[in-house]
């Protein structure tokens, strides 16, 4: 059952992409996403997909497991992709006057535009998975977030139980593969019947698995009390981000294609004029 | 003889014996050091507990009453007791988790009750607790060693020197920026130690850190304990049930029902076989052997460790005049000479989350056979691949033929086919797609590690009835009814007592035994068990493996257990086979398997102490053949000596 839950999507490579500071990761794909959103362009729509490849090339992760990301949300594109190809207007009908379905130009090149920013987001944060471990993607919120303690937000307690959490899942998927397999030894069946005999068959899995997490849960307070945890209180933080001459230099790239896209955005307007009449979005 | 009179219970010690002291001679200098610092460490007084009482809220009886207890700075106390017996208590008391109800805990002058600042006292007495996992906060060894003194407010500098230090003085510096996730136990559990190193206590208390782990790890923890209280002058409280590791320290006492029964060096405690019987501690092996012998009139004077038991041997033996090799060991015949249910695997490979980057291979090509009617012990590391085989052995893992998804490849030209893997458990054929795999796992039972983890129902009876529901489905409610009282009869329990209890109310040796009843509920005809006696005391441990051998000769032809306990399966076991890096490294009965202590010394794997003992002896010129376990071995001795006589007459 969850042969397949792999923990995170982390691929373990060395890269310039894997080296750089996960808050620079974040940052930019921040900045990234909102470059495809103010790309109005196709010129600026390539430019900013070819960062893009580059960047999966740079970081060497297989293209294959950044395509796979798109599946996750495939139903969605393609909902919207219908939706919006048959009820977004226009003036230049592609189907014959006749047709009860009406297709305009307009929608066409709607959609396209559409796709591609999806693509490219939902690709652009699989880059950031797949080149971030968890832990240092939650060093990273953690410091990004730390401005919010002025206004009390708990910061500090946020990230130890991101961190806890991170730390434990694992622990806790092969305690859940351990109990599955050992009630299956006892003739459970959890593959077969209808909705509500699977849903009564899970209970055998889910109390000793809480009973189990809570355990856990004592005994890990306990450490952390005889580790003289108390609070964030005086606390000094041992792992500090540096940035370095990479995240300069991503951040550069970054600039340039973001100055690319509005410089499209201005210029290629003229360039392509029979284009830009339909792309643009009002 | 006389100097092996020792008063125990709280009084002063009589000096140590000679041999006792070599068996001992890998252990810190606590006894000497103690006795030259003398004058200073009177002011030194690491713990102090005066009269003191505590009891959970639920429980009327007290874990602790009226203890009172000393350690001095730099020393190395074992604590011994049966599960129950206010061991955890104790440790969390002096650690200030928890608070006496009556009396009073000092820590270096500091009371513990007062409240003022736990943090002060938990910065001067670390506690490392039994389960690895439970205690670590982070995904980076760094971080997680960094824990302690982040939450002290030390600086950035001096934690990272604290980490290097810390990593160094449990040898894992090499594992720095890894994950606790990939490592084994032993190496988990040295990470806990060095996150309580980063706080730089001076006592520190082991919680039956090593329960969990195996021999290899348990070694390991406890060459960096004794290390460090060596050449770092650390106070340690050790909290065990294993004698070996007891021996390390330099005073122990034992506990029963809260109160301090016996106190003394390790080896005058644990030469008092009748005394720890009577506190639930069961005698080490070699104990028994030793009394065995001497109730054979052989003069060998108590000891611990095989190298000197061999030495009393041979010295008995030359002043006896006995033969230099008794009686041939008699192979005893086969119980059953069906082969209805022999078990029986061929190239058998698996490789986990195989095409990605994290695949490793668990089995490497395993051939095994397994006659009905075995005791079969598998041995192997943590990783060995040992539990992933067994779970094949009732289709948990099925075999690529047997899966839905399967489709047979066709060889590339020039190729030869691939070879398939294949099991076959009785006429069950595993690698058949149409094997009924219900019907199987009733016929092969299984009880995983930590089987009283899985317990969930509301009452024992509704638990142990939960598989034979599923195998026999619209089974008659009388019927179901006498399955269950059978079992739970068969495994030592009081039906009548017991079935409507929650299972979680019950104690821990008899959640196992529950969980076990809960498994053979449905008669299996072969029994496998996944370390059955882990994380119980010696006492638990020795019940269960009873039960098994009852199982054995009364209700399952085949039981097959996986353990890496040597002295266990030497004990048990007719038939033992060696799993390392995922092949069958060997496979014997007992009696040759540990003779070939070089092979099983390379693979990383021990020899119980009775091979240990006969290979010495055989070094002075002594042959004994045996089996191994502790009974054979003593009469195997004795008829060197019968021989002896009739050669002499």
């Amino acid at each position: 059952m969850l042969n397949d839950v792999t923990f995170g999507q982390y691929y373990p490579v060395k890269s310039f992409v894997h080296s750089l500071d996960p808050r620079t990761k974040l940052v930019l794909l921040i900045a990234y996403i909102v470059a495809i959103f103010i790309a109005q362009t196709f010129y600026g729509m390539i430019l900013c997909a070819i960062v893009l490849i580059a960047t999966v090339f740079i970081a060497r992760v297989p293209f294959g497991s950044v395509l796979r990301s798109v599946k996750g949300i495939l139903f969605i594109l393609i909902l919207t992709s219908i939706l919006n190809l048959f009820f977004h207007g226009g003036e230049h009908l592609l189907t014959p006057e006749s047709w009860a379905i009406k297709i305009y130009r307009e929608a066409v090149v709607f959609t396209v535009f559409l796709l591609l920013r999806l693509f490219l987001l939902v690709m652009a944060s699989a880059v950031l998975t797949l080149t971030t471990t968890p832990v240092r993607l939650t060093d990273g919120i953690e410091s990004l977030l730390t401005p919010l303690k002025w206004i009390k937000f708990p910061v500090h307690e946020l990230a130890l139980i991101m961190s806890i959490a991170l730390r434990f899942i694992p622990t806790l998927i092969d305690e859940t593969n351990r109990i599955i397999a050992a009630q299956k030894a006892r003739g459970a069946d959890f593959e077969s019947g209808n909705i509500f005999k699977r849903i009564k068959a899970i209970v055998p899995i889910l109390i000793p698995l809480l009973i189990s997490a809570f355990r856990r849960a004592e005994e890990l307070g306990d450490a952390m009390d005889a580790r003289c945890y108390s609070g964030s209180k005086n606390r000094t933080k041992y792992k500090k981000l540096v940035f370095g001459w990479r995240d300069l230099v991503a951040a550069i790239v970054c600039a340039a294609m973001i100055a690319g896209v509005v410089l499209f955005n201005v210029y290629a307007a003229d360039i392509w004029p029979q284009i830009y009449e339909y792309i643009i979005i009002k | 003889m006389s100097e092996e009179q020792i008063n125990i219970g709280g009084e002063k010690k009589a000096p140590q014996a000679e041999r006792l002291s070599a068996a001992q001679n890998n252990t810190p200098p606590a006894l000497p050091a103690e006795e030259g610092q003398a004058p200073k460490a009177a002011a030194e007084d690491a713990v102090v507990l005066e009269g003191v009482t505590f009891s959970y809220n639920e429980q009327p009886v007290p874990a602790l009453n009226n203890l009172s207890l000393t350690v001095k700075k730099g020393e190395f106390l074992a604590v011994i007791g049966h599960n129950g017996s206010g061991k955890s208590t104790l440790a969390r008391l002096i650690n200030g988790l928890l608070l006496p109800d009556k009396g009073k805990v000092t820590v270096f002058g500091m009371d513990t009750s007062e409240g003022k600042n736990p943090t002060e006292i938990r910065k001067r007495a670390g506690i490392v607790f039994q389960n690895p996992d439970n205690q670590m906060v982070a995904s980076i060894i760094e971080d997680d060693v960094a824990f302690g003194p982040e939450n002290l407010g030390v600086p950035r500098e001096e934690i990272g020197r604290r980490i290097d230090w810390a990593l160094r003085a449990v040898g894992m510096e090499a594992y720095r920026e890894g994950a606790p996730s990939r490592l084994s136990g032993g190496q988990k559990q040295r990470i806990a130690i060095a996150g309580v190193l980063a706080i730089k206590p001076d006592i520190i208390i082991l919680d039956e850190s090593t329960a969990m782990l195996d021999p290899r790890g348990r070694r390991e923890v406890m060459e960096v304990v004794s290390r460090l209280n060596r050449e770092e002058g650390m106070t340690v409280i050790l909290i065990t049930h294993f004698m070996e590791e007891a021996l390390l320290a330099g005073r122990t006492i034992v506990l029963n029902r809260g109160e301090i029964v016996m106190e003394g060096t390790p080896a005058e405690i644990f030469l008092h076989s009748e005394r720890l019987e009577a506190y639930n501690l069961s005698l080490p092996r070699i104990g028994k052997i030793c009394k065995r012998l001497q109730g054979a009139g052989i003069p060998v004077a108590d000891c611990l460790s095989p190298e000197v038991l061999a030495d009393e041997i041979a010295a008995a033996a030359k002043q006896a005049g006995a033969a230099t090799s008794g009686e041939r060991y008699v192979p005893a015949p086969k119980a059953a000479d069906e082969h209805d249910w022999d078990i029986d695997i061929r190239d058998l490979t698996f490789t986990y989350s195989s095409k990605s980057p994290f695949a490793s291979h668990a089995l490497n090509g395993i051939d095994l056979h397994i006659s009905q009617g075995e005791f079969f012990g598998i041995i192997g590391h943590t990783g060995s691949g040992k539990s992933t085989l067994v779970q094949h052995l009732n289709a948990l893992i099925k075999l690529p033929q047997a899966q839905k998804k399967y489709r047979p490849k066709k060889p590339k030209k020039g190729q030869p086919a691939p070879v398939l893997p294949h099991i076959s458990v009785g006429q069950f054929d595993l690698a058949d797609k149409k094997c009924n795999f219900l019907n199987l796992r009733e016929s092969v039972g299984m009880v995983f590690q930590y089987p009283e983890y899985q317990l969930f129902a509301e009452t024992v009876y509704a638990d142990v009835a939960f598989g034979l529901k599923n195998f026999r489905k619209g089974i008659e409610k009388e019927e179901e009814e006498r399955c269950v009282r059978e079992a739970i009869e068969m495994v030592g329990l009081s039906y009548q007592e017991i079935k409507d209890k929650s299972p979680f109310d019950l104690s821990g040796g008899q959640k196992r035994r529950v969980a076990i009843a809960g498994v053979i509920v449905t008669r299996p005809h072969i029994l496998i068990l996944d370390e059955p006696a882990a994380g119980l005391d010696p006492l638990g441990k020795q019940e269960i493996m009873e039960l098994l051998h009852k199982l054995h000769r009364e209700w399952c032809s085949t039981v097959i257990i996986v353990s890496h306990d040597m002295d266990e399966i030497a004990d048990n076991c007719t038939m033992a086979a060696v799993i390392s890096k995922g092949r069958v490294a060997d496979c014997a009965p007992p009696r040759e398997l540990f003779r070939r202590e070089e092979e099983l010394t390379s693979l990383g794997l021990d020899v119980p102490l009775t091979a240990k003992a006969a290979a010495c002896l055989a070094k002075l010129g002594y042959t004994v053949d045996t089996d191994f376990t502790c009974d054979d071995f003593a009469d195997r001795v004795i008829s060197l000596f019968k021989g002896g006589e009739s050669h002499a007459q």
